[in-house]
Protein backbone atom coordinates (compact mmCIF):
# COMPACT_ATOMS: atom_id res chain seq x y z
CA UNK A 1 0.00 0.00 0.00
CA UNK A 2 1.57 3.35 -0.54
CA UNK A 3 3.00 5.31 2.32
CA UNK A 4 1.77 8.59 3.36
CA UNK A 5 3.54 11.40 4.68
CA UNK A 6 2.71 14.59 5.86
CA UNK A 7 4.44 17.49 4.79
CA UNK A 8 2.79 20.77 6.39
CA UNK A 9 1.09 21.00 9.20
CA UNK A 10 -0.53 24.97 10.63
CA UNK A 11 -3.10 25.42 13.96
CA UNK A 12 -5.51 28.21 14.51
CA UNK A 13 -5.12 28.65 18.72
CA UNK A 14 -7.71 26.73 20.43
CA UNK A 15 -9.27 28.91 22.85
CA UNK A 16 -12.66 31.46 21.94
CA UNK A 17 -12.84 34.15 19.47
CA UNK A 18 -15.69 36.47 19.53
CA UNK A 19 -16.33 38.13 16.13
CA UNK A 20 -13.94 35.26 14.34
CA UNK A 21 -16.60 32.87 12.20
CA UNK A 22 -15.53 29.32 11.95
CA UNK A 23 -14.57 29.54 8.30
CA UNK A 24 -12.55 32.31 9.53
CA UNK A 25 -10.59 30.01 11.67
CA UNK A 26 -10.60 27.08 9.78
CA UNK A 27 -8.80 28.98 6.50
CA UNK A 28 -5.81 30.21 8.91
CA UNK A 29 -5.53 27.05 9.85
CA UNK A 30 -5.37 26.01 6.17
CA UNK A 31 -3.50 28.69 5.53
CA UNK A 32 -0.59 28.22 8.04
CA UNK A 33 -0.24 24.34 6.50
CA UNK A 34 -0.08 25.64 3.14
CA UNK A 35 2.44 28.03 3.95
CA UNK A 36 4.30 25.71 5.95
CA UNK A 37 4.58 22.82 3.47
CA UNK A 38 5.42 25.29 0.77
CA UNK A 39 2.20 24.36 -1.56
CA UNK A 40 0.18 26.42 -2.74
CA UNK A 41 -3.64 25.76 -2.62
CA UNK A 42 -4.26 24.84 -6.26
CA UNK A 43 -2.00 22.29 -5.44
CA UNK A 44 -4.24 20.49 -3.37
CA UNK A 45 -6.22 17.55 -5.41
CA UNK A 46 -8.90 16.78 -2.69
CA UNK A 47 -9.78 18.33 0.84
CA UNK A 48 -11.87 16.41 4.01
CA UNK A 49 -12.89 18.68 6.76
CA UNK A 50 -13.05 16.93 10.29
CA UNK A 51 -16.03 18.96 12.43
CA UNK A 52 -19.15 17.92 14.57
CA UNK A 53 -21.33 21.13 15.14
CA UNK A 54 -20.76 23.32 12.30
CA UNK A 55 -23.59 23.72 9.46
CA UNK A 56 -23.93 21.54 6.01
CA UNK A 57 -21.08 22.42 3.73
CA UNK A 58 -18.95 23.75 6.28
CA UNK A 59 -16.13 22.65 4.43
CA UNK A 60 -16.54 24.03 1.18
CA UNK A 61 -17.69 27.09 2.67
CA UNK A 62 -14.22 27.39 4.57
CA UNK A 63 -12.15 27.04 1.56
CA UNK A 64 -13.64 27.86 -1.48
CA UNK A 65 -12.78 31.44 -1.08
CA UNK A 66 -9.40 30.29 -1.48
CA UNK A 67 -10.07 29.44 -5.10
CA UNK A 68 -12.93 27.72 -6.32
CA UNK A 69 -10.47 24.63 -7.87
CA UNK A 70 -13.46 21.75 -8.34
CA UNK A 71 -11.70 19.86 -5.88
CA UNK A 72 -14.16 17.22 -3.75
CA UNK A 73 -14.42 18.44 -0.38
CA UNK A 74 -16.51 16.79 1.75
CA UNK A 75 -17.07 17.02 5.86
CA UNK A 76 -16.47 13.79 7.93
CA UNK A 77 -17.88 13.60 11.28
CA UNK A 78 -17.25 10.78 14.38
CA UNK A 79 -17.93 12.38 17.55
CA UNK A 80 -14.29 13.27 19.57
CA UNK A 81 -12.94 10.76 16.77
CA UNK A 82 -13.40 13.00 14.07
CA UNK A 83 -10.01 13.90 12.98
CA UNK A 84 -9.28 10.43 12.86
CA UNK A 85 -11.96 9.45 10.50
CA UNK A 86 -11.31 11.82 8.13
CA UNK A 87 -7.49 11.76 7.60
CA UNK A 88 -8.44 7.97 7.04
CA UNK A 89 -10.52 8.98 4.10
CA UNK A 90 -8.06 11.11 2.72
CA UNK A 91 -5.12 8.72 3.20
CA UNK A 92 -7.40 5.96 1.52
CA UNK A 93 -8.12 8.34 -1.13
CA UNK A 94 -4.29 8.66 -1.55
CA UNK A 95 -3.79 4.86 -1.29
CA UNK A 96 -6.44 4.09 -4.03
CA UNK A 97 -4.25 6.77 -6.70
CA UNK A 98 -7.26 8.88 -6.38
CA UNK A 99 -5.22 12.07 -5.92
CA UNK A 100 -1.96 11.89 -4.37
CA UNK A 101 -1.97 15.58 -2.04
CA UNK A 102 -5.08 16.29 -0.05
CA UNK A 103 -6.01 19.06 2.94
CA UNK A 104 -6.85 17.43 6.02
CA UNK A 105 -8.77 20.39 7.80
CA UNK A 106 -10.47 20.17 11.59
CA UNK A 107 -12.42 23.13 12.92
CA UNK A 108 -15.04 23.48 14.95
CA UNK A 109 -16.70 26.62 16.94
CA UNK A 110 -18.34 24.99 19.67
CA UNK A 111 -21.60 27.06 21.62
CA UNK A 112 -20.61 27.91 24.79
CA UNK A 113 -21.90 26.32 27.88
CA UNK A 114 -23.33 22.76 27.59
CA UNK A 115 -23.22 21.02 24.63
CA UNK A 116 -27.36 20.72 23.51
CA UNK A 117 -27.42 17.08 25.06
CA UNK A 118 -29.86 15.93 21.93
CA UNK A 119 -26.87 15.68 19.51
CA UNK A 120 -25.60 12.71 21.67
CA UNK A 121 -28.42 11.60 23.61
CA UNK A 122 -32.01 10.37 23.04
CA UNK A 123 -34.71 12.56 24.56
CA UNK A 124 -35.58 10.32 27.18
CA UNK A 125 -32.25 10.11 28.41
CA UNK A 126 -32.31 13.88 28.71
CA UNK A 127 -35.53 14.17 30.43
CA UNK A 128 -34.86 11.65 33.39
CA UNK A 129 -31.31 13.46 34.06
CA UNK A 130 -29.07 11.13 32.40
CA UNK A 131 -28.24 13.31 29.74
CA UNK A 132 -24.85 15.10 31.37
CA UNK A 133 -21.51 13.82 29.53
CA UNK A 134 -18.80 14.09 32.25
CA UNK A 135 -20.75 12.33 34.65
CA UNK A 136 -19.99 9.01 32.08
CA UNK A 137 -16.59 9.63 32.75
CA UNK A 138 -16.81 10.16 36.54
CA UNK A 139 -18.72 6.76 37.08
CA UNK A 140 -15.30 5.14 35.58
CA UNK A 141 -12.83 6.49 37.66
CA UNK A 142 -15.42 5.53 40.49
CA UNK A 143 -15.01 2.04 39.36
CA UNK A 144 -11.48 2.15 38.83
CA UNK A 145 -11.02 3.51 42.47
CA UNK A 146 -12.72 0.87 43.72
CA UNK A 147 -11.21 -1.77 41.86
CA UNK A 148 -7.51 -0.39 42.34
CA UNK A 149 -7.15 1.55 44.57
CA UNK A 150 -6.58 4.86 42.14
CA UNK A 151 -7.14 8.18 44.55
CA UNK A 152 -8.25 12.08 43.79
CA UNK A 153 -5.03 12.24 44.45
CA UNK A 154 -3.58 10.32 41.27
CA UNK A 155 -6.19 12.05 39.12
CA UNK A 156 -5.02 15.70 40.42
CA UNK A 157 -1.77 14.98 39.44
CA UNK A 158 -2.55 14.43 35.68
CA UNK A 159 -4.35 17.63 35.98
CA UNK A 160 -1.23 19.30 37.50
CA UNK A 161 0.82 18.02 34.97
CA UNK A 162 -1.16 18.96 31.93
CA UNK A 163 -1.88 22.53 33.48
CA UNK A 164 2.38 22.90 34.12
CA UNK A 165 2.65 21.39 30.48
CA UNK A 166 0.48 23.99 29.05
CA UNK A 167 2.58 26.88 30.07
CA UNK A 168 4.94 26.53 27.15
CA UNK A 169 2.18 26.10 24.34
CA UNK A 170 1.23 29.47 23.30
CA UNK A 171 -2.13 27.34 21.13
CA UNK A 172 -3.56 25.98 24.42
CA UNK A 173 -6.39 28.34 25.58
CA UNK A 174 -5.19 28.13 29.07
CA UNK A 175 -1.40 28.31 29.85
CA UNK A 176 -1.18 28.31 33.63
CA UNK A 177 -0.17 25.76 36.18
CA UNK A 178 -2.05 25.16 39.08
CA UNK A 179 -1.04 23.24 42.06
CA UNK A 180 -1.96 20.41 43.45
CA UNK A 181 -4.54 22.54 46.17
CA UNK A 182 -6.17 24.71 43.87
CA UNK A 183 -6.62 21.40 41.54
CA UNK A 184 -7.82 18.95 44.80
CA UNK A 185 -10.12 22.12 46.21
CA UNK A 186 -11.31 23.28 42.53
CA UNK A 187 -15.19 22.30 42.91
CA UNK A 188 -16.61 18.76 42.04
CA UNK A 189 -18.31 18.48 38.68
CA UNK A 190 -19.14 15.02 38.80
CA UNK A 191 -18.07 13.34 41.82
CA UNK A 192 -14.64 12.62 42.02
CA UNK A 193 -13.74 14.91 39.22
CA UNK A 194 -13.53 18.56 39.64
CA UNK A 195 -13.81 21.91 37.39
CA UNK A 196 -9.44 21.73 37.06
CA UNK A 197 -9.66 18.35 36.12
CA UNK A 198 -12.23 18.89 33.21
CA UNK A 199 -11.44 19.84 29.52
CA UNK A 200 -13.94 22.85 28.03
CA UNK A 201 -15.51 22.78 24.44
CA UNK A 202 -13.99 25.61 22.74
CA UNK A 203 -12.98 26.69 19.21
CA UNK A 204 -10.00 26.11 17.02
CA UNK A 205 -8.78 24.54 14.19
CA UNK A 206 -5.65 22.12 12.76
CA UNK A 207 -4.92 20.88 9.30
CA UNK A 208 -1.84 18.71 7.98
CA UNK A 209 -1.03 18.36 4.23
CA UNK A 210 -0.92 14.91 3.34
CA UNK A 211 0.73 13.60 0.45
CA UNK A 212 1.61 9.97 -1.60
CA UNK A 213 5.74 9.60 0.20
CA UNK A 214 7.23 8.72 -3.08
CA UNK A 215 5.87 12.00 -4.26
CA UNK A 216 6.82 14.55 -0.71
CA UNK A 217 9.67 15.88 -2.40
CA UNK A 218 8.23 16.88 -5.39
CA UNK A 219 5.76 19.12 -3.19
CA UNK A 220 7.69 20.01 -0.34
CA UNK A 221 10.93 21.33 1.06
CA UNK A 222 10.13 19.60 4.31
CA UNK A 223 11.32 16.70 5.90
CA UNK A 224 8.34 14.34 5.20
CA UNK A 225 6.69 12.37 8.53
CA UNK A 226 5.21 9.32 7.82
CA UNK A 227 1.75 8.18 8.82
CA UNK A 228 2.62 4.59 10.24
CA UNK A 229 -0.92 4.23 11.28
CA UNK A 230 -4.38 5.30 11.19
CA UNK A 231 -7.31 3.59 12.67
CA UNK A 232 -10.67 4.31 13.92
CA UNK A 233 -13.53 2.13 15.57
CA UNK A 234 -16.41 2.34 17.72
CA UNK A 235 -16.76 0.05 20.84
CA UNK A 236 -18.00 -3.74 20.27
CA UNK A 237 -20.62 -4.54 23.02
CA UNK A 238 -20.49 -3.95 26.22
CA UNK A 239 -16.88 -2.61 25.17
CA UNK A 240 -17.09 0.65 27.16
CA UNK A 241 -19.16 2.79 29.09
CA UNK A 242 -19.29 5.69 27.49
CA UNK A 243 -22.18 8.15 26.72
CA UNK A 244 -24.76 8.20 25.23
CA UNK A 245 -25.30 4.21 26.82
CA UNK A 246 -27.74 3.22 28.68
CA UNK A 247 -26.80 0.07 30.33
CA UNK A 248 -23.60 -2.63 29.92
CA UNK A 249 -23.68 -6.33 30.16
CA UNK A 250 -22.77 -7.76 33.48
CA UNK A 251 -21.70 -10.67 32.09
CA UNK A 252 -19.51 -9.93 29.00
CA UNK A 253 -16.77 -7.39 29.11
CA UNK A 254 -15.38 -6.94 25.42
CA UNK A 255 -12.01 -4.82 24.96
CA UNK A 256 -12.34 -1.14 25.18
CA UNK A 257 -12.54 0.84 22.34
CA UNK A 258 -8.60 2.46 23.15
CA UNK A 259 -7.12 -0.85 23.97
CA UNK A 260 -8.24 -2.40 20.26
CA UNK A 261 -7.86 0.56 18.20
CA UNK A 262 -4.25 1.08 19.85
CA UNK A 263 -3.22 -2.50 19.28
CA UNK A 264 -4.31 -2.41 15.37
CA UNK A 265 -2.83 0.64 15.16
CA UNK A 266 0.59 -0.45 16.72
CA UNK A 267 0.06 -3.41 14.46
CA UNK A 268 -0.14 -1.55 11.49
CA UNK A 269 2.81 0.05 12.64
CA UNK A 270 5.12 -2.55 13.26
CA UNK A 271 5.96 -1.26 16.81
CA UNK A 272 4.52 -1.35 20.53
CA UNK A 273 3.91 0.87 23.29
CA UNK A 274 7.73 0.58 23.87
CA UNK A 275 8.47 1.95 20.88
CA UNK A 276 6.84 5.76 20.98
CA UNK A 277 8.90 8.23 22.73
CA UNK A 278 5.76 10.89 23.38
CA UNK A 279 1.72 10.31 23.01
CA UNK A 280 -1.11 13.12 22.98
CA UNK A 281 -4.60 10.78 24.24
CA UNK A 282 -7.77 12.21 24.91
CA UNK A 283 -7.96 13.52 28.67
CA UNK A 284 -11.39 14.85 28.54
CA UNK A 285 -11.15 14.69 32.41
CA UNK A 286 -7.57 13.87 34.33
CA UNK A 287 -8.93 10.40 35.04
CA UNK A 288 -9.38 9.55 31.46
CA UNK A 289 -5.59 9.87 30.89
CA UNK A 290 -4.63 7.37 33.68
CA UNK A 291 -7.29 4.78 32.27
CA UNK A 292 -5.56 5.19 28.84
CA UNK A 293 -2.30 4.33 30.58
CA UNK A 294 -3.24 1.11 30.66
CA UNK A 295 -4.98 0.45 27.50
CA UNK A 296 -2.31 1.55 25.71
CA UNK A 297 -0.01 -0.52 27.05
CA UNK A 298 1.70 2.50 29.12
CA UNK A 299 1.36 -0.03 32.26
CA UNK A 300 -0.16 -3.15 33.20
CA UNK A 301 -4.39 -2.64 34.39
CA UNK A 302 -4.72 -1.10 37.63
CA UNK A 303 -1.33 0.93 37.44
CA UNK A 304 -2.11 4.01 36.47
CA UNK A 305 -1.81 5.18 39.77
CA UNK A 306 1.45 4.21 40.09
CA UNK A 307 2.70 5.79 36.50
CA UNK A 308 1.65 9.00 37.06
CA UNK A 309 3.30 8.57 40.88
CA UNK A 310 6.52 7.90 39.79
CA UNK A 311 6.37 10.86 37.42
CA UNK A 312 6.70 8.62 33.93
CA UNK A 313 4.89 10.32 32.06
CA UNK A 314 6.39 13.75 32.51
CA UNK A 315 7.69 15.58 29.58
CA UNK A 316 11.04 14.14 30.96
CA UNK A 317 9.57 10.59 31.97
CA UNK A 318 9.79 7.70 29.97
CA UNK A 319 6.36 7.79 28.57
CA UNK A 320 6.02 11.57 28.26
CA UNK A 321 2.31 12.15 27.73
CA UNK A 322 -0.06 15.38 26.83
CA UNK A 323 3.27 17.39 26.43
CA UNK A 324 0.76 20.09 25.05
CA UNK A 325 -0.57 20.65 27.84
CA UNK A 326 -3.72 18.10 26.56
CA UNK A 327 -7.46 18.75 25.86
CA UNK A 328 -7.90 19.81 29.74
CA UNK A 329 -5.20 23.34 28.56
CA UNK A 330 -6.08 23.73 25.24
CA UNK A 331 -10.17 22.77 25.25
CA UNK A 332 -11.87 20.18 23.18
CA UNK A 333 -12.96 21.70 19.74
CA UNK A 334 -14.11 18.39 18.69
CA UNK A 335 -13.37 18.15 15.30
CA UNK A 336 -9.96 19.88 15.76
CA UNK A 337 -8.66 17.86 18.53
CA UNK A 338 -7.15 14.94 17.08
CA UNK A 339 -5.54 17.55 14.36
CA UNK A 340 -4.23 19.31 16.63
CA UNK A 341 -2.58 16.79 18.55
CA UNK A 342 -0.93 15.91 15.64
CA UNK A 343 0.13 19.28 15.12
CA UNK A 344 1.75 18.46 18.33
CA UNK A 345 3.02 15.39 17.12
CA UNK A 346 4.65 17.02 14.27
CA UNK A 347 6.58 19.77 15.73
CA UNK A 348 8.15 17.25 18.32
CA UNK A 349 9.05 14.96 15.63
CA UNK A 350 10.68 17.71 14.06
CA UNK A 351 12.23 19.02 17.19
CA UNK A 352 10.27 22.22 17.01
CA UNK A 353 8.24 22.07 20.23
CA UNK A 354 10.37 24.74 22.09
CA UNK A 355 10.67 24.11 26.16
CA UNK A 356 7.69 21.52 25.63
CA UNK A 357 10.06 19.28 23.46
CA UNK A 358 10.75 16.07 24.03
CA UNK A 359 14.43 14.71 23.84
CA UNK A 360 15.37 12.32 20.87
CA UNK A 361 11.38 12.01 19.15
CA UNK A 362 11.02 9.21 16.28
CA UNK A 363 7.50 7.88 16.59
CA UNK A 364 4.37 9.51 17.90
CA UNK A 365 0.81 8.44 18.98
CA UNK A 366 -2.67 10.67 18.81
CA UNK A 367 -5.52 9.19 20.46
CA UNK A 368 -9.15 10.54 20.91
CA UNK A 369 -12.54 8.94 22.68
CA UNK A 370 -15.33 9.80 22.75
CA UNK A 371 -19.15 9.80 22.39
CA UNK A 372 -20.61 6.13 21.55
CA UNK A 373 -17.24 4.73 22.10
CA UNK A 374 -15.62 6.25 18.85
CA UNK A 375 -12.07 6.05 18.95
CA UNK A 376 -8.53 7.09 17.05
CA UNK A 377 -4.96 6.12 17.29
CA UNK A 378 -2.67 8.11 14.76
CA UNK A 379 0.96 6.74 14.95
CA UNK A 380 4.02 9.03 13.24
CA UNK A 381 7.08 8.35 12.30
CA UNK A 382 10.31 10.69 11.18
CA UNK B 1 -53.20 1.64 25.51
CA UNK B 2 -53.62 3.17 28.91
CA UNK B 3 -55.30 2.48 32.04
CA UNK B 4 -58.71 4.05 31.56
CA UNK B 5 -58.69 6.40 34.47
CA UNK B 6 -55.45 7.58 34.08
CA UNK B 7 -53.39 8.99 31.57
CA UNK B 8 -49.70 7.79 31.96
CA UNK B 9 -47.20 7.52 29.06
CA UNK B 10 -43.77 5.73 29.33
CA UNK B 11 -40.63 8.47 29.46
CA UNK B 12 -39.58 5.91 26.98
CA UNK B 13 -41.68 3.30 24.69
CA UNK B 14 -40.73 -0.27 25.31
CA UNK B 15 -38.73 0.90 28.59
CA UNK B 16 -41.56 -0.57 31.42
CA UNK B 17 -44.12 -3.45 32.04
CA UNK B 18 -47.99 -2.60 31.32
CA UNK B 19 -50.17 -1.20 32.87
CA UNK B 20 -48.68 1.72 34.33
CA UNK B 21 -51.12 2.13 36.90
CA UNK B 22 -50.57 0.93 40.35
CA UNK B 23 -46.87 2.37 39.80
CA UNK B 24 -45.95 0.10 42.56
CA UNK B 25 -46.62 -2.86 40.18
CA UNK B 26 -44.62 -1.43 37.28
CA UNK B 27 -41.28 -2.76 36.28
CA UNK B 28 -38.40 -2.23 34.09
CA UNK B 29 -38.04 -4.53 30.83
CA UNK B 30 -35.61 -6.39 29.00
CA UNK B 31 -34.99 -8.38 26.29
CA UNK B 32 -32.77 -11.56 26.25
CA UNK B 33 -31.48 -12.53 22.82
CA UNK B 34 -32.50 -16.28 21.87
CA UNK B 35 -29.41 -17.15 20.69
CA UNK B 36 -26.36 -15.92 23.08
CA UNK B 37 -28.75 -14.82 26.07
CA UNK B 38 -27.56 -11.66 26.52
CA UNK B 39 -30.09 -8.98 28.51
CA UNK B 40 -30.28 -5.32 26.96
CA UNK B 41 -32.52 -2.78 27.70
CA UNK B 42 -35.96 -2.70 26.92
CA UNK B 43 -38.39 -3.82 23.95
CA UNK B 44 -34.73 -4.01 21.35
CA UNK B 45 -35.59 -6.48 17.98
CA UNK B 46 -31.84 -7.29 17.55
CA UNK B 47 -29.23 -8.50 19.47
CA UNK B 48 -26.56 -5.63 20.93
CA UNK B 49 -24.03 -8.75 21.42
CA UNK B 50 -24.66 -10.74 18.57
CA UNK B 51 -27.09 -9.48 16.02
CA UNK B 52 -29.20 -12.29 16.14
CA UNK B 53 -32.97 -10.79 15.08
CA UNK B 54 -34.97 -12.91 17.83
CA UNK B 55 -35.66 -11.87 21.30
CA UNK B 56 -37.76 -12.02 23.75
CA UNK B 57 -38.93 -9.42 26.06
CA UNK B 58 -38.39 -10.13 30.15
CA UNK B 59 -39.71 -8.27 32.84
CA UNK B 60 -36.20 -7.28 35.09
CA UNK B 61 -36.02 -7.35 38.57
CA UNK B 62 -36.89 -4.75 41.16
CA UNK B 63 -33.89 -5.63 43.79
CA UNK B 64 -30.06 -4.88 42.08
CA UNK B 65 -27.07 -3.40 43.44
CA UNK B 66 -24.85 -0.87 42.79
CA UNK B 67 -21.82 -1.06 40.40
CA UNK B 68 -20.70 2.36 40.06
CA UNK B 69 -21.85 6.45 40.82
CA UNK B 70 -21.41 9.82 40.77
CA UNK B 71 -22.94 12.99 42.03
CA UNK B 72 -24.42 15.45 39.41
CA UNK B 73 -23.77 18.69 40.83
CA UNK B 74 -24.82 20.81 38.14
CA UNK B 75 -28.61 21.19 36.43
CA UNK B 76 -28.19 18.85 33.76
CA UNK B 77 -28.17 20.57 30.21
CA UNK B 78 -31.96 20.77 27.73
CA UNK B 79 -35.07 20.41 28.89
CA UNK B 80 -34.42 18.08 32.11
CA UNK B 81 -37.37 17.67 33.97
CA UNK B 82 -36.16 17.04 37.95
CA UNK B 83 -36.71 19.39 40.33
CA UNK B 84 -36.54 22.78 39.89
CA UNK B 85 -34.56 24.86 41.16
CA UNK B 86 -32.11 22.21 40.72
CA UNK B 87 -31.09 19.62 43.78
CA UNK B 88 -27.78 17.93 42.74
CA UNK B 89 -28.39 13.56 42.22
CA UNK B 90 -26.85 10.79 42.45
CA UNK B 91 -26.60 8.63 39.43
CA UNK B 92 -25.13 5.46 38.93
CA UNK B 93 -25.03 1.84 36.79
CA UNK B 94 -27.46 -0.94 38.46
CA UNK B 95 -26.45 -4.19 38.27
CA UNK B 96 -29.78 -6.53 38.16
CA UNK B 97 -29.76 -10.61 38.31
CA UNK B 98 -30.80 -10.24 34.63
CA UNK B 99 -27.03 -9.86 33.93
CA UNK B 100 -27.60 -5.96 33.17
CA UNK B 101 -26.09 -2.66 34.37
CA UNK B 102 -28.57 0.03 34.07
CA UNK B 103 -27.78 3.74 34.05
CA UNK B 104 -30.44 5.11 36.91
CA UNK B 105 -30.69 8.08 38.62
CA UNK B 106 -30.47 6.99 42.31
CA UNK B 107 -32.68 8.24 45.53
CA UNK B 108 -30.09 7.72 48.05
CA UNK B 109 -28.05 10.41 50.58
CA UNK B 110 -25.28 11.18 49.28
CA UNK B 111 -22.94 9.52 52.70
CA UNK B 112 -24.79 6.14 52.48
CA UNK B 113 -23.04 5.26 48.41
CA UNK B 114 -21.08 2.67 48.28
CA UNK B 115 -20.25 0.09 45.48
CA UNK B 116 -22.37 -3.24 46.17
CA UNK B 117 -25.13 -1.69 48.31
CA UNK B 118 -28.44 -2.82 47.49
CA UNK B 119 -31.14 -0.62 45.31
CA UNK B 120 -35.03 -1.10 44.62
CA UNK B 121 -36.50 0.36 41.51
CA UNK B 122 -39.05 2.99 42.03
CA UNK B 123 -40.81 3.65 38.98
CA UNK B 124 -42.69 7.57 39.30
CA UNK B 125 -44.43 10.41 37.61
CA UNK B 126 -41.31 12.68 36.61
CA UNK B 127 -43.76 15.27 34.67
CA UNK B 128 -47.09 16.25 32.84
CA UNK B 129 -46.56 16.42 29.04
CA UNK B 130 -48.29 18.95 27.08
CA UNK B 131 -51.08 16.43 26.30
CA UNK B 132 -51.53 16.73 30.25
CA UNK B 133 -50.08 12.90 30.46
CA UNK B 134 -48.66 12.25 33.61
CA UNK B 135 -45.25 10.83 31.93
CA UNK B 136 -43.42 7.59 34.02
CA UNK B 137 -39.88 7.20 34.49
CA UNK B 138 -38.17 5.22 36.81
CA UNK B 139 -35.04 5.66 39.15
CA UNK B 140 -33.78 3.31 42.15
CA UNK B 141 -33.50 3.75 45.98
CA UNK B 142 -31.54 2.67 48.73
CA UNK B 143 -32.66 -0.97 49.61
Amino acid sequence: MREIAIIGAGIHKFGRFDGKSYMDIGREATINALKDAGVNWQDIQAAYVSEQFLPATSGPRILRPLGATGIPICDIEAACASGGATLKQAMLGIQAGAFDIALVLGVEKMPRGFMDPLMIFQEWQVDMGLATNPSYWAMRARRHMHEYGTTEEHIAKVAYKNHKNSVHNPNAMYQKEFSMEQILNSQLVCDPIRLLEICAPNEGAAALIICAREKASQYSANRPISIAACVHTLARYSADFRCPVDSLSANITNPGPTEVTAKMAYDQAGIGPKDVNCFEVQDTDAFCELEIYEQIGLCPFGEAGRLIDEGVTEINGKYPVNMSGGLICKGEPVGASHLGQLFELVMQLRGEAGARQVANVNTALGHVLGAGGNCAVTILKK
Amino acid sequence: MNDSSHNEVPVREGLLTRPLYPLEQVRLLGSRCKKCGEVMLGEVSSCANCAYEETEVVPLSKRGTLWTYTIIRHRPPGKYRGPDPFVPFAEGLVELPEGIRVLSVLDCPFDKLEIGMNLDLVVHRLYQNEQGNDVIAFKFKQG
